[in-house]
């Protein structure tokens, strides 16, 4: 209360004050880091990011655009000279998006003419990876015993015969079917790989912008995860400044329409905006960059921080004609309001707080800011509110308040047959709760945890559109990534290494017809084997002396035995590490592949197998029944060799890492949802249950949809726990409140109901819980304890003052619960803006906000007097 | 008389204009063709063992590859007959490559792959391919015909003549043009960067330890790099004999089946 006379005392003061701290708040928001990556929803240091970027690096690969073209109108689809052309056109300015980083001037001045070329590394487009009908070879035989490779697409086609050569070629390739040219052939796709996922809005927009100049039947689409992921993060940053606003004018509207004078309404206006600039600016002075999520914090704040201004400006409306003195009226509405608004804050703040308990960084540095920003608020309305009504001139508030003496109007007469209504059907109205609660649980158990980023967009976005069209044309646009490794855990010992080799030998020599000396010099030799030395060790060991037996052999002969000898068992060796030579191994990849594409969900498996078998085929004469794995390792060896003697050998690296110990199959799913992410992670699952692989494998996924899925029950639980514990919080502080663990008990009821109606409905119109509707669910705690609050405590003191509830509760429906009629309508409606924004996350902000608002406080005057009323004897207990 | 005058002067400059860029043209002709010569025509014949290793963009090695490549000149023609027998790794052991490298048509190339017991022609349209994974393509490897580039002396300074060189054919190459530094001295090629269709730096050859082998100079250490990938291949020429006189016939169809020992053991 001292603070309140120093504010109607001082108002100067505060004001000044107020202004210093905002001031210097806001020098630093022009440092502003913007961060709109959410792959950040991790820590970098997770294991699941740090897998992800190390396996990115073993197999090469890159964020990819996905970038599509359509053709419907012509018969062949874009398999005609103009189309093409222009593919291959758009192909060649996509490469140009490639820029070289240099080394500095200093390091290039030592250069000589002979020095090295002084480029360090890349930028923008991975122009050697673009997947595209003219970066890509076509292998065919061409007549008996012989083979070509030749690039698929070397220059435009010169005639429409010539383009539909193209679509043979294409369609003829395992590999390009489905990914590269649709079945149907009326349409290509071109996978873009850029250096780094944060450059994917420019990129594109640059894509966008080429193809923008040519005329034609072609339509052109982008997609893909990394694409979605930054246009939303730019887009975003776009609607924070259109929507934030709009809201904010619309609950001033709102407030002019209420209580009519412009100047006094003013003042929570201040206090929201200074709210939000502090908040942001200490945000960003403490080194916090703005992610997705504390782009959010000014919509959150603002709701919150204008509720408690309309309590006491209400409150001041109603009182003001009656006592016609400024201080006084202060005085007593702040008395009056002081306990719940400090409770209502602190809830709130708890809510928020809680979310520090949940494992995502961008979620914690969201949850302790908006949870700042709501007692920075707070303070401020019982500072700055008093001293700016003390600093307006008497006059302009003569006729603050007076209009509600002349006529009755709507809300005050809704509001006492609320009352009535209330009281007449009070065992009605909690019987209907009960049901509500029992039908809304059914609901929550319905709920389908699922997130897209994607759709964050609306139906009608480009985004979305390219999504729609490419995944009905395609594999699938996105991309998830499965690493086998080889998981051998213990090499064998120097005896049992000795004794595979003896026998090695020994088949050897027992096949052929072979002079006994060569049998008895290699036993020697085995015989020598150092068996403490490690298995790699013995093998180059024991191969080295063979080469010094072959180059001091005598006859040829001699020479001939030992040379094949010395590669059976080089062969050994070598099979032992590149186990994804192995034609075993690679049967059971390749079953897994069949695995997948029926039962887990996906699209197109782009893999190691898959190219063996093509250039398998290819080797024998083009024959359909040579698409399969070769049956011996060396077999499967010379099929890569032959692959690798093509343009792009590089590309091999996709597949497989270089010593053959790792291989990447690349999944293609159709739909992005994280739930379909998840039906395929378990299909691998059960595979691998059920199936036992042949060597020792250890499967690890990686890739964007795949991050998506493990952010999001990171999130899930999160929220849950964040949730759980701010509801104990939360029923502690109001038990501290009301010293009284029934009263507690009873604030928590309207806020339990309306928590469960708002997740019961959404199970039941089968909305995905994402990661906004998770968001919200702390936000909806918060914001609705805060009308039982000022209800429960008003109420109390009203009973005290009346004597028995009946009385009390014509008192209630007077100004108190005029004030939360207020507040809900001005909120509820003045984030109805939302609505219009393009982005999904906005939307259903705007929507829940508004339900949780308008249905706690509903539910509050409804609930609340219906449960007083029947439970009079128990709250009140006759002294 | 007038006229004449002028006549005579111009006659002259333009003498004198076409005299020096026909000797320039022929500077650049011959030091391109001497280069070639000494690079890939060095003796009668070569015999030697080839290690391949090929580098990640962090300069770690992460395949190898072992062959033995013989080469034979036809006279004093660019007509050249190459066959390469690959010893490790393992899995590739016996495969065979083979080209007759012609001046007048294209190439004629084969490839024995042993597990299959295939032997494949390949077609000759594509001489740009890469040669078994490295950064080298095959024209790399058995040299490109000087015919098939205008050349440009771009300077001359103390030590190399730098040389651009343009196809006659774009179509028929990924790059655009290629510089190359040729040493003065001894006409080796020291240096030299392809630049794809974009303009950028595409690929850089390094030539390094030059030895005199049998009174040839002999590049025994040179390296490839793929400059947009970052990918390397070194390689290093070891037991290199010249005019050991190896007979036609190896460079047949039968010979790739049947490994001509003599010449591909370790202790020819």
């Amino acid at each position: 209360m001292n603070l309140l006379s120093f504010s109607t005392k001082k108002p100067k003061a505060i004001i000044f004050i107020m202004l210093a701290i905002t001031t210097i708040l806001l020098l630093f928001i022009p440092q502003i880091k913007i961060d709109t990556d959410p792959e950040n929803m991790l820590s970098e240091k997770e294991p699941v990011r740090i897998i992800h970027n190390q396996l990115k690096e073993r197999y090469n690969m890159h964020d990819i655009i996905v970038m599509g073209i359509v053709n419907e109108k012509h018969p062949d689809g874009v398999f005609n000279k103009a189309s093409l052309t222009r593919i291959y056109e758009l192909s060649t300015f996509a490469y140009s998006l490639q820029e070289a980083v240099k080394q500095t001037d200093s390091i290039k001045k030592e250069k000589n003419e002979l020095s090295k070329e002084n480029v360090v590394s890349y930028t923008g487009v991975i122009k050697r990876d673009v997947m595209s009908p003219s970066n890509i070879d076509h292998i065919e035989p061409i007549g008996p015993g012989t083979l070509k490779f030749d690039w698929l697409m070397s220059s435009p086609p010169k005639t429409d015969a010539e383009a539909l050569g193209i679509k043979d070629k294409l369609l003829s390739n395992d590999m390009f079917k489905n990914t590269i040219v649709s079945e149907d052939g009326k349409a290509i796709c071109l996978y873009i790989p850029i250096s780094s996922k944060d450059i994917s809005y420019e990129i594109s927009s640059k894509l966008q912008e080429k193809v923008a100049t040519y005329n034609g039947d072609d339509t052109f689409y982008i997609t893909g995860l990394p694409v979605a992921e930054d246009t939303f993060g730019t887009e975003m940053f776009v609607q924070m400044a259109i929507t934030a606003p709009i809201a904010m004018l619309c609950i001033f509207l709102l407030m002019l329409l209420f209580f009519k004078k412009l100047r006094l309404i003013l003042s929570p206006m201040i206090v929201a905006l200074v709210s939000v600039i502090c908040t942001m600016g200490l945000l960003i002075a403490t080194g916090n960059t703005v992610h997705i999520m504390s782009s959010m914090i000014p919509i959150f704040i603002m709701p919150i921080a204008v509720l408690d201004s309309i309590h006491i400006l209400s409150e001041f409306f109603d009182k003001y004609q009656e006592i016609k003195d400024r201080e006084r009226t202060l005085e007593i509405v702040m008395k009056e309001l002081f306990k719940p608004m400090l409770f209502t804050s602190l809830t709130s703040a708890a809510g928020f707080a809680s979310l520090a308990l949940t494992p995502i960084p961008p979620v914690q540095v969201f949850g302790v800011f908006v949870a700042f920003g709501i007692l920075f608020a707070w303070l401020l309305t019982i500072c700055f509110i008093p001293a700016y009504i003390m600093l307006m001139s008497k006059k302009s508030l003569e006729n603050f308040g007076v209009k509600k003496e002349n006529k009755k109007n709507t809300l005050i007469q809704g509001l006492q047959s609320l009352s009535y209504f209330t009281r007449s059907h009070s065992k009605k109205i909690l019987l209907g709760s009960i049901v509500l609660f029992a039908i809304s649980i059914y609901g929550i158990s319905l709920i389908t945890i699922n997130d897209n980023p994607v759709k964050w967009f609306t139906s009608s976005h480009p985004i979305r559109e390219a999504d729609r069209e490419l995944n009905k044309h395609f594999g699938g646009t996105y991309m998830a990534y499965l690493s086998l490794t080889n998981d051998t855990e213990q090499a064998k010992t120097g005896k049992e290494v000795q004794t595979e080799i003896k026998n090695l030998s020994h088949t050897f020599f027992n096949a052929g017809t072979y002079d006994a000396s060569y049998k008895i010099k290699m036993d020697s030799l085995i015989q020598k084997i150092d068996t403490n030395a490690e298995e790699t060790v013995i093998y180059s060991q024991i191969t080295n002396q063979l080469f010094d037996i072959i180059d001091y052999s005598e006859t040829d002969e001699e020479m001939e035995v030992w040379e094949e000898l010395t590669g059976k068992i080089e062969l050994t060796a070598l099979a032992k590490t590149q186990i994804f030579k192995q034609p075993e191994v690679l049967n059971y990849v390749s079953n897994l592949e069949t695995y997948l594409l029926e039962e887990g969900g996906v699209g197109k498996i782009n893999s190691l197998t898959q190219l063996i078998k093509k250039i398998n085929k290819e080797l024998h004469e083009g024959k359909e029944e040579s698409y399969k794995l070769p049956e011996s390792f060396s077999g499967v060896g010379q099929c890569i060799i032959s692959y690798q003697n093509s343009h792009l050998p590089e590309r091999l690296r996709h597949c497989v890492d270089s010593n053959f110990q790792g291989l990447n199959l690349w999944l293609q799913l159709k739909s992005g949802d994280n739930k379909d992410m998840e039906k395929t992670i378990a299909a691998v699952e059960t595979y691998f249950k059920n199936t036992p692989p042949p060597a020792s494998l250890k499967y690890e996924w990686f890739g964007l949809t795949y991050i998506n899925v493990v952010w999001q029950q990171r999130m899930v639980n999160g929220m849950l726990k964040a949730f759980l514990g701010s509801f104990i919080i939360v029923f502690i502080m109001m038990a501290i409140l009301f010293r009284s663990v029934k009263w507690a008990l009873l604030c928590m009821l309207p806020l339990s109901l309306t928590i469960a109606i708002i997740y019961g409905v959404i199970g039941f119109i089968g909305k995905d819980y994402d990661m906004p509707v998770a968001v919200l669910s702390s936000l909806a705690l918060g914001l609705a304890i805060d009308f039982s609050i000022h209800f429960l405590v008003r109420s109390r003191a009203s009973i005290k003052k009346a004597g028995n509830w009946k009385e009390a509760s014509v008192i209630m429906f007077g100004e108190p619960s005029r004030a939360i009629t207020r507040n809900v309508i001005v909120i509820a409606i003045g984030f109805l803006p939302l609505l219009f924004s393009n982005l999904i996350p906005y939307k259903t902000v705007g929507v829940l906000l508004a339900s949780i608002l308008a249905l706690s406080g509903l539910i509050t005057l409804i609930l609340l007097p219906a449960l007083i009323n029947t439970l009079e004897r128990f709250f009140t207990p006759k002294n | 008389m007038t006229f004449y005058k002028t006549f005579l002067v111009l006659l002259f400059i333009n003498g004198f204009a076409l005299q020096n860029t026909w000797s320039q043209e022929t500077d650049v002709n011959i030091i391109v063709n001497k280069a070639n010569k000494v690079y890939k025509y060095s003796g009668d014949d070569r015999i030697c063992i080839v290690n391949m290793d090929i580098k990640n963009n962090k300069g770690k090695t992460t395949m190898n590859r072992e062959l033995v490549l013989i080469r034979k000149n036809d006279g004093d023609n660019l007509k050249q007959k190459w066959y390469a027998y690959f010893k490790k790794p393992a899995d590739i052991r016996k495969m065979v490559f083979m080209v007759w490298k012609n001046t007048n048509k294209d190439d004629d190339r084969w490839i024995y792959l042993p597990a299959m017991d295939l032997v494949k022609r390949l077609a000759g349209s594509d001489k740009r391919s890469s040669f078994v994974g490295s950064q080298f393509v095959y024209e790399d490897v058995t040299g490109r015909l000087p015919k098939l580039d205008t050349h440009q002396l771009i300077k001359t300074s103390d030590n190399y003549y730098e040389v651009k060189s343009t196809p006659v054919d774009p179509s028929a190459a990924e790059f655009s043009y290629f510089y190359t530094w040729i040493d003065k001295e001894t006409f080796i090629p020291k240096k030299r960067v392809f630049y794809d269709k974009n303009g950028e730096k595409q690929r850089e050859y390094r030539a390094g330890k030059v030895e005199d082998i049998q009174g040839e100079k002999t590049i025994v250490e040179f390296s490839m790099t793929n400059i947009q990938t970052g990918e390397s291949t070194y390689i290093t020429f070891s037991d290199v004999k010249y005019n050991v006189g190896i007979p036609d016939n190896i460079f047949t169809e039968t010979y790739l089946r049947r490994v001509p020992r003599k010449w591909v053991s370790y202790n020819k």
